[in-house]
C-alpha cells in the first residue's frame, strides 16, 4: 500500500537522516524500532508527506506521492513527535476545525468527533480550553486527530510519550485493532510498545536499515546469546565493559545480569530465552561494533 | 554571566532572520548617505548638509542609527525572556541558583550585544559610503566612529533596555505593547532632540549646536531652515559645507552615561516582581489533570468495544469550506477578552451617531487599529502554537490559507461595518470603495508579512507605523480611506490598485503555501 524506494534526506549543513531506505508497507502494525538519533522521525515525516526526501520515491498505491501527495493525505492519519494545539479552542473545536481542514462531511465530522472525544476519554472536560490541558490529554488530543478521516495509513512517533501506564496498554490494543486492514507505521525507542503487537519490525539506526523481519525472526537472531548470572556490584562495569547487558536487578547476593552472548560469558551464567529487547540491542550492538 | 550573554546571543544570530536584520541596518547605512543630487535626506539643515567626511558621515549614520534602531531594533530584540519561555530553558535556569538580577543583566547584556552588533554593520557601511561618495578622501576612522560610541550607542542601551522592560511588565508584555512603543518612541525621537530634554535626550541637540555654529563661522544662513532627522523628501538636492567635527565635552559624556544608568535600572525593575516562569504565579496556565480517581479499564481512554464505528465520509474541498471559514475565524478570534469586544462596540456605537465627515476621517482609522493584534496573527498562529507540525500532511493546503485570509477580511469588514453603514446611507461611493479595498488588503498584508515571517512581530511593526502616517496625512499610507480632497475624493492609493495588490499577496501566498519543508 505505502512503499518507500531508495529514500535519502541530507539536511542543509549535510547532516544524512536517513541513508537509502527501502520499506514495503501492507496492512498490519509495523514497530519502527531505533535509537534517539536514528533517523526515525525523519523517516516518518517524508513517509507522512511533511517533507521532501532527497532522493527515492514515496509510493501509495503505486502513485507518486511525492509530486502528488493529496491522495495519500486524504488516507492519511498522523501523529507527530511534537505539537501544540491552539491553547483557547475547545477539544471539540480544534477536532471540528480539522475535520473540515480533512473535508469529512458535516455529518461524519459530528459523528467522528463525538465518538474520538469518548474514545480518548476526554468528555468530561470538553469545555475547558485545551491551554489548561494537561500534557498527556494534549497528546490523547493529537491521537484522536489522527484518526479523524478513517485513515487507510496511520503513522504515530513515540505515541505513547505523556500517556499513563494502563492507557499506554490500551493504546497499543486499539493500534493492533486498527491495524487489522490499514498500515500502522509506529515509531518508538521503547521496545515494550511493539513487542506485543508488531507483527513487523524494523530496526533503523544511523539513518540506515540494519533489520526488518516478524518478532519471531528477530528473536532466532540471538537464540541461544541471552544468558543471566548474577555478579558482585564491583563486577558489573567489567562485564558491561565486554558483553551487551539488557538488564539488571539488584538482589541479596549481587546483580542479577541479563546479557547477549555468543558463547557462555561465565560458568554460572544459565542460557534464557531471548525477548524483543534482546534482539534490538543484539542488532544495534553489532552496527556499533561494525560501525568502529 | 558570560556564558548566558554568548549563549544567547549565539541562539539569535544562528536564526535566519538575524542576517535580515543586518541587512536591513547595511541599508539603513546606505540611506544615511544619499547621493549628492538626491531629493531625499536623512538629516539637513535647512537648504544644507555636511560635506561627506568621516565626520559627518559617521555623524549622520550615527543619528540616523539612533533614530530608527531605536523603532526596528527594539522589535527586534523583544523576545528574549519570552523565547526562554517557549523553549523551555527558562524552566531550566530558573531551577538554578542563578539570582534573577543575574539573569536580567544576562538578557540586557544580550539584547545589547545584538543591536551592537547592527550598530557594527551601519558602522562599516558608514565607512564605505563615504568611500563610495568621494567628496572627501580622507579618512579618520576615529572621527568616522565616535558618533557611534557617544550617541548611538546609549540610545542602543536604551532600546535593548526598553525591551526587556516591556517583556516583563505586564500589559506592555502583550501584543499591545508593540503598539504602545511605537507612540513612545514617537515621543522618544521628537522629545528626545529638543535642547530641553531631560538629560540632554537623544544628545542631538549638542551636535546640532555645533554644525549651527560650523555654518555660521562660514557664513551660511542659520536661520533658513530647521534641523530635520528622518526621512525627508526634498525639492532641490542639498548643498554642503564642510563640517569640523564633534568633540564631546564632559557635561554631555556625563549626560550620556546618566541615560544609559536611568535605563539600565529601568531594565533591572521587573526583578522585583519577575516570577522566574513559575505558572503558579504569574497568572499563566497551570494544567488541569483530570480527576485523580482511579478510572475503570472498560472506560478509560482508548477502550473501545467492537472497533470505531462512525462511517466516514468525505466531501469535496468546497463543500467542506464554510466549516473550515467557521474553524479559522474562531482560530484568529480565538482569547480575545470581553474588553476588546466592548472597546470595538464603543468605537461602532459612536460612528452611528456622530456627523458623516467624522466617519471616515476618525472612527474608521480608530476601527482599523483596534484589530491589529488580532491581524498579526494571520499566518502566524499556527508556527506560533506548533499546530503546524498537526496541519502539515494535511490535504487542501491552499483551500486552508484561502480560508484563513479570508477570516481575516471577515474581521476587518466586521470592525469596519459601522462605517460602511453610514458611508452607504450617506451616498459615498469612494468611501465604500475604499473601504472595500482596505477590507481585501489590510488582512492580505498581514497574512502575508506573517506567513513569511511566522512570527506576529513584523505586522506589528509595519501597520503602526503606517496607520499613523496615513492618520497624520501622508496620502500615499491612507489605507481607509481618511484623507479626501475637496470634492470628497480620496486622497490614498486608488482602491481598484489597493485591492487587486491585496488579492495578489494573497494568490502568491497561496501558491506558495503547498511548498513543503526541505
Amino acid at each position: 500500500m505505502l512503499q518507500l524506494v531508495d529514500v535519502t534526506k541530507v539536511y542543509r549543513g549535510g547532516k544524512r537522516a536517513v541513508e537509502g531506505i527501502t520499506l514495503d508497507l501492507q496492512p498490519g502494525l509495523i514497530g519502527l524500532l531505533g535509537p534517539n538519533g536514528a533517523g526515525k522521525s525523519s523517516l516518518m515525516r517524508i513517509a507522512a508527506t511533511v517533507t521532501r526526501p532527497t532522493s527515492g520515491q514515496v509510493l501509495f498505491q503505486g502513485r507518486d506521492a511525492v509530486a502528488h501527495p493529496n491522495p495519500l493525505r486524504e488516507a492519511l492519519g498522523y501523529l507527530p513527535q511534537d505539537f501544540g494545539v491552539y491553547p483557547n479552542l475547545t477539544a471539540r473545536e480544534f477536532l471540528a476545525y480539522l475535520a473540515a481542514a480533512k473535508g469529512l462531511s458535516v455529518r461524519s465530522a459530528r459523528a467522528r468527533v463525538d465518538e474520538l472525544i469518548q474514545l480518548v476519554n476526554l468528555t468530561e472536560a470538553l469545555e475547558r480550553p485545551l491551554g489548561k490541558y494537561s500534557g498527556g490529554m494534549v497528546r490523547r488530543v493529537g491521537i484522536a486527530q489522527a484518526l479523524l478521516g478513517d485513515p487507510k495509513v496511520i503513522i504515530v512517533d513515540e505515541p505513547t510519550a505523556g500517556l499513563d501506564p494502563e492507557e499506554r496498554v490500551r493504546f497499543r490494543t486499539l493500534l493492533s485493532d486498527l491495524s487489522v486492514d490499514r498500515v500502522v507505521l509506529l515509531s518508538t525507542h521503547i521496545v515494550s510498545d511493539v513487542d506485543s503487537v508488531a507483527a513487523d519490525v524494523v530496526v533503523v539506526a544511523r539513518g540506515r536499515l540494519l533489520r526488518r523481519g516478524a518478532p519471531e525472526d528477530l528473536l532466532r537472531d540471538v537464540d541461544g546469546q541471552v544468558w543471566e548470572a548474577t555478579v558482585p556490584y564491583s563486577e558489573v562495569a567489567a562485564v558491561r565493559a565486554v558483553h551487551t547487558v539488557s538488564r539488571m536487578v539488584r538482589t541479596t547476593t549481587g546483580v542479577r545480569l541479563r546479557m547477549l552472548s555468543p558463547t557462555r560469558p561465565s560458568a554460572d551464567a544459565v542460557p534464557v530465552a531471548p525477548d524483543l529487547e534482546d534482539a534490538y540491542l543484539g542488532i544495534i550492538g553489532r552496527s556499533v561494533a561494525v560501525g568502529r | 554571566m558570560i556564558a548566558l550573554v554568548l549563549g544567547d546571543f549565539r541562539d539569535r544570530v544562528r536564526r535566519p532572520a538575524y542576517a535580515a536584520t543586518l541587512l536591513a541596518a547595511a541599508l539603513l547605512g546606505y540611506l544615511a548617505v544619499p547621493a549628492s543630487d538626491s531629493r531625499w535626506a536623512i538629516m539637513q539643515l535647512g537648504p544644507y548638509r555636511g560635506l561627506y567626511t568621516s565626520a559627518y558621515v559617521g555623524m549622520a549614520t550615527a543619528l540616523a542609527s539612533t533614530l530608527w534602531l531605536m523603532l526596528g531594533g527594539f522589535y527586534v530584540v523583544r523576545n528574549t525572556i519570552a523565547r526562554d519561555e517557549r523553549t523551555n530553558v527558562g524552566l531550566l535556569l530558573a531551577s538554578t541558583p542563578l539570582r534573577t538580577p543575574v539573569y536580567l543583566v544576562a538578557k540586557l547584556l544580550g539584547n545589547v550585544l545584538v543591536l551592537t552588533s547592527m550598530l557594527v554593520v551601519l558602522a562599516g557601511t558608514a565607512l564605505v559610503m563615504q568611500v563610495a561618495r568621494g567628496e572627501s578622501t580622507s579618512v579618520d576612522l576615529g572621527a568616522l566612529l565616535l558618533p557611534f560610541a557617544v550617541v548611538a550607542f546609549p540610545a542602543v542601551v536604551l532600546t535593548a533596555s526598553a525591551a526587556l522592560f516591556w517583556e516583563l511588565t505586564p500589559v506592555l508584555k502583550t501584543g499591545s505593547g508593540n503598539v504602545i512603543w511605537f507612540f513612545c518612541w514617537m515621543v522618544l525621537a521628537l522629545g528626545g532632540q529638543s535642547p530641553s530634554a531631560p538629560l540632554g535626550g537623544l544628545g542631538v541637540s549638542d551636535v546640532v549646536e555645533s554644525l549651527g555654529a560650523d555654518m555660521a563661522a562660514k557664513g551660511l544662513d542659520v536661520t533658513g531652515g530647521e534641523f530635520s532627522l528622518g526621512l525627508t523628501a526634498l525639492d532641490a538636492p542639498l548643498t554642503p559645507f564642510e563640517w569640523s567635527g564633534f568633540t564631546p565635552g564632559a557635561g554631555f559624556l556625563l549626560s550620556r552615561l546618566l541615560v544609559m544608568g536611568v535605563v539600565v535600572a529601568l531594565a533591572l525593575l521587573p526583578a522585583v516582581w519577575f516570577t522566574r516562569f513559575d505558572p503558579a504565579l504569574d497568572g499563566g496556565v497551570v494544567p488541569e489533570a483530570p480527576d485523580a480517581v482511579p478510572v475503570p479499564a472498560e472506560s478509560g481512554a482508548f477502550y473501545v468495544r467492537g472497533g470505531l464505528k462512525t462511517v466516514v465520509r468525505r466531501g469535496s474541498a468546497l463543500s467542506a469550506f464554510p466549516r473550515l471559514l467557521v474553524g479559522e475565524v474562531r482560530v484568529l478570534l480565538q482569547g480575545v477578552s470581553r474588553w476588546w469586544w466592548i472597546g470595538l462596540a464603543l468605537v461602532a456605537a459612536v460612528t452611528v451617531v456622530v456627523p458623516i465627515a467624522g466617519v471616515s476621517r476618525v472612527l474608521l482609522p480608530a476601527a482599523w487599529i483596534w484589530p491589529v493584534l488580532l491581524w498579526s496573527r494571520l499566518g502566524t498562529q499556527r508556527y506560533e502554537c506548533d499546530v503546524q507540525s498537526i496541519l502539515a500532511p494535511y490535504p487542501s493546503v491552499r483551500w486552508r490559507a484561502v480560508a484563513e485570509w479570508l477570516a481575516g477580511v471577515l474581521l476587518t469588514a466586521g470592525t469596519g461595518a459601522a462605517a460602511a453603514i453610514r458611508m452607504v446611507v450617506a451616498g459615498d461611493p469612494a468611501g465604500v470603495a475604499a473601504w472595500v479595498a482596505a477590507v481585501l488588503f489590510i488582512p492580505a498584508l498581514a497574512f502575508s508579512l506573517g506567513s513569511l515571517s511566522r512570527t506576529h512581530r513584523v505586522f506589528q511593526a509595519g501597520y503602526v507605523p503606517v496607520w499613523y502616517a496615513g492618520v497624520s496625512g501622508l496620502p500615499v499610507l491612507d489605507l481607509a480611506g481618511a484623507l479626501r480632497a475637496e470634492d470628497g475624493t480620496p486622497l490614498g492609493p486608488p482602491a481598484p490598485l489597493l485591492a487587486a495588490l491585496g488579492i495578489g499577496l494573497v494568490v502568491a501566498v497561496v501558491a506558495l503555501s503547498g511548498r513543503r519543508l526541505r
